[in-house]
């Protein structure tokens, strides 16, 4: 497999967020979101964790104490701590002797936190009884939200974070020519993902990052569920005459590869190969279409338009992308700036070298009948990198 | 009358004089597990009112220093890679041998400030060190 280029300028990296920091007026910025931890940290954190970035100097991540050292050899920094249920080792304890520290010694100062909400489960903003806490223990800072700062500067990403996309991808690759290889009917779904995941561990995976269970697969109804874009494996076996969707996840150095391919299992009806055909044309167009300046918003707004003119609007689930970033950084897409709280913003507009999940649900649960197509794109001058190689097409087996 | 039969003030100079006897003549380096560290105990309401610190530094599993004193004394001017923090009855205990360190510490009865991952490795050699100070005849 290709190897590519996966360094990170972490200095450069803490340099920006702590210029920015200085523009806030923050003595500290306490982050606690599992995509702010990976972005400057740059390691995986799977307990809660928390990051104090001081004014200058470097940061210190906590961690649960089961975890510290392993934490401490991933990663770039050195002090990596450990709380748990000890005496003057508890999270909050800890927290608020370290970001002491930043402050005058009156106590005073202006600490950034995160704050927030997400549909995504470990987003990991500050809970209410952690923000009370952290709070009680330093009564003379002041708090604010400082989400921004980390959105802003995570929005393009670094060309070694877009090899670690690439790398995974190709990862992911690896998953979809072993299911394709050993698929046989009558396999259950959890098989089927499990065929995946020994063939990207063995190309490098670390974990199949989706919290949505892993390895999503999909077969018969299941493909099909109205606006339905999450389907753990279950143990039901597939069979002939049905649709089958292969969702892979790959993780690489906390880039994250994320690409579905879907299957007809013959016999296959014509109606099916035809709603394929409607399926790949929408997502041909849909690639197509990204490229600098196009929004979430007109994205969908033209899609639909598209998709009401062929009469097909109805099977499409009206959004064609989701965030993604560094391991925690997933659905968002850019800062939170929309109509609705702590969603995508739907004029947020793409420019080069961001990255996204173009994604796509196409679904006839009337006919027990639907196809997924996920997978990275890197947006360039002109137009879009779609970096899953996996050819582009609904595979009749 | 022995020195078995004197007991000496708890935290006092004579006190820690004769801990130090006592580890070195009781405590190898190969059960101290050669270990290079120190820690300062901050006792609080002490039966004067007052709070005092106990300081122990160890150079390879020997003890190279110990210091007891009140907070205007030379010890409490001590770097220690572990600060422990409690009160004087538990302190007591602890020095007593009946709560050990690791004990003392998930009951949140002690807060240590320090690497909580060495602490927690070295607890057991704290418990032997404690071990020999419950044998110092002492009045608490």
């Amino acid at each position: 497999m290709t190897e590519y280029d996966y360094s990170i300028d972490h200095k450069g990296r803490l340099r920006r967020v702590q210029d920015k920091m200085q523009e806030w007026g923050l003595s500290a910025y306490l982050g606690s979101r599992l995509r702010t931890i990976s972005y400057v940290g740059d390691v995986f954190c799977p307990w809660r964790s928390f990051i104090v970035i001081p004014q200058s100097g470097d940061p210190t991540i906590f961690t649960f104490i089961i975890d510290a050292e392993r934490v401490r050899d991933d990663s770039w920094l050195d002090d990596v701590r450990g709380f748990g249920p000890l005496g003057g080792g508890h999270q909050i304890d800890v927290l608020v002797d370290a970001l002491s520290e930043t402050l005058h010694p009156s106590g005073s100062g202006k600490i950034g936190v995160e704050l927030g909400m997400s549909c995504y489960l470990p987003e990991g903003n500050l809970t209410t009884e952690e923000y009370a806490m952290i709070t009680d223990g330093l009564p003379n800072a002041e708090f604010v939200n400082a989400i921004d700062i980390i959105d802003e500067l995570s929005i393009i990403k670094a060309p070694g974070i877009i090899n670690r996309f690439r790398k995974a991808s190709d990862i992911v690759d690896e998953g979809h020519k072993a299911v394709l290889d050993q698929f046989e009917v009558g396999m259950t779904e959890t098989e089927i993902a499990g065929i995946a995941e020994a063939a990207m561990r063995k190309a490098g995976s670390e974990w199949s990052w989706s919290f949505t269970a892993g390895n999503e697969i999909a077969s018969g109804y299941r493909t099909g569920y109205p606006m339905g874009a999450c389907t753990p494996a279950t143990r039901r076996k597939t069979k002939p005459g049905e649709p089958l969707m292969v969702d892979l996840h790959a993780m690489f150095k906390l880039g994250l590869g994320d690409h579905s391919h879907n299957y007809l299992l013959s016999p296959v009806s014509e109606r099916q190969r035809e709603l394929a055909d409607y399926f790949i044309e929408t997502i041909t167009r849909v690639i197509d279409m990204y490229g600098p300046g196009m929004t979430p918003g007109k994205m969908a707004d033209d899609m639909m338009d598209w998709a009401d003119s062929k009469g097909i609007a109805q099977y499409l689930v009206p959004g064609f992308e989701h965030g993604i970033g560094v391991m925690g950084d997933e659905w968002r897409i850019g800062m939170n700036t929309g109509p609705m709280p702590y969603w995508t913003d739907p004029d947020h507009e793409y420019g080069p070298d961001q990255v996204v999940i173009c994604a796509m649900q196409f679904m006839v649960p009337e006919e027990e009948i639907g196809f997924r197509y996920e997978a990275p794109i890197v947006i360039t001058e002109s137009g879009c990198e779609v970096l899953a190689k996996t050819p582009l097409e609904v595979t009749e087996l | 009358m022995s020195g078995e039969d004197v007991k000496l003030q708890y935290l006092s100079r004579e006190w820690i004089d004769e801990v130090i006897k006592r580890v070195k003549a009781n405590l190898t380096a190969e059960e101290m597990k050669h270990v290079s560290s120190s820690m300062v105990n901050i006792v609080e309401n002490c039966p004067d009112g007052s709070t005092r610190h106990m300081y122990f530094r160890f150079e390879d599993g020997i003890l190279a220093e110990a210091l007891v004193g009140t907070s205007d004394d030379e010890v409490a001017s001590k770097e220690a890679e572990f600060r422990i923090i409690g009160e004087y009855d538990t302190f007591a205990k602890i020095s007593r041998a009946e709560l050990g360190a690791r004990s003392a510490l998930m009951r949140n009865k002690i807060k240590l400030k320090g690497n909580m991952v060495k602490a927690l490795r070295l607890s057991s050699v704290v418990d032997k060190l404690n071990k020999i100070i419950a044998t110092v005849p002492t009045d608490y």
